[in-house]
């Protein structure tokens, strides 16, 4: 059947597909609680270290690990912000999930090189303060990431125009 | 590559970006939808129940957390429906263009 609509319908009709694209990509986001749980847990585990107990330091370290993994790879890829959407794969972009994790992986090896320099300057408990550092950057740079990430997935948009 | 086909039952244009909004995700709660495209529950379920009488998506209706949910999702015949849309105004618009082009 041949469409009875003018080059600037069409044209209208293609603005009003991506504004309701945007307004996914908008959703692409990990929940509040991950971020704080993340730097707790960070936390947490850089007292227990502290604490100078390899068999407690393992065990938490065990423990951080089997929990992170069991919640990370259903929310880090940001499509499941909310309970209300889940954003399709393809508009929250394949590579989220890995960048995340991929950032998680780097703070680990940060904390140990603030852990160094904190005990090289005589901290009592290098590994808290160390870990408290890495805490705050958990806390601020998590959502800056992922706006970082809902820019890439807008401009990808863009591009595809 | 998606064959460009036309399509009055999505054109319209708020089955157009309540269709555009379910394609760029896996499922949306009615309540979001609503939000998102700012319409009434009445309208809203007026334009899915039309969607849905198509085989254009699937309403499912659960419990979570003691409240009742309603998530909508399209199906593959709504998604290829709309991809099919999609790809005829992207050929009605570079039809245009190149024709403008020549003149």
């Amino acid at each position: 059947m041949e469409p009875q609509i003018t080059p600037a319908e069409a044209r209208a009709a293609l603005e009003a597909v991506d504004r309701s694209r945007l307004r996914v990509i908008q959703e692409i986001d990990l929940p509040v609680w991950y971020w704080w749980g993340l730097a707790l847990g960070w936390v947490a585990l850089g007292f227990i270290t502290d604490l100078k107990h390899p068999w407690l330091t393992t065990a938490a370290t065990l423990l951080f690990g089997a929990v992170h993994a069991t919640v990370a790879p259903r929310i880090a890829n940001g499509r499941h912000r909310t309970r209300r959407l889940s954003v399709s794969a393809d508009i929250a972009g394949f590579r989220t999930g890995r960048l995340v994790l991929g950032c998680v992986a780097a703070l680990g090896v940060l904390t140990v090189g603030f852990a160094l320099a904190a005990n090289a300057d005589g901290a009592r408990h290098p590994v808290t303060v160390a870990s408290i550092l890495v805490a705050v950057i958990i806390l601020l740079g998590g959502p800056r990431l992922l706006a970082a990430i809902r820019r890439n997935r807008e401009a990808a948009l863009d591009a595809a125009r | 590559m998606t064959e460009p086909r036309f399509d009055e039952l999505i054109h319209p244009g708020t089955r157009l970006s309540i269709v555009g909004l379910l394609a760029a995700a896996d499922w949306v709660e009615f309540a979001l939808l609503r939000d998102k495209l700012g319409m009434s529950d009445s309208a809203l379920s007026k334009q899915l129940s039309t969607l849905e009488a198509a085989g254009y998506l699937a309403v499912e209706r659960r419990v979570s957390d003691g409240r009742r949910r309603v998530r909508v999702r399209l199906t593959p015949t709504g998604r290829g429906a709309f991809q099919g849309h999609v790809a005829a105004l992207r050929q009605i618009v570079a039809a245009a263009e190149s024709e403008h082009a020549l003149a």
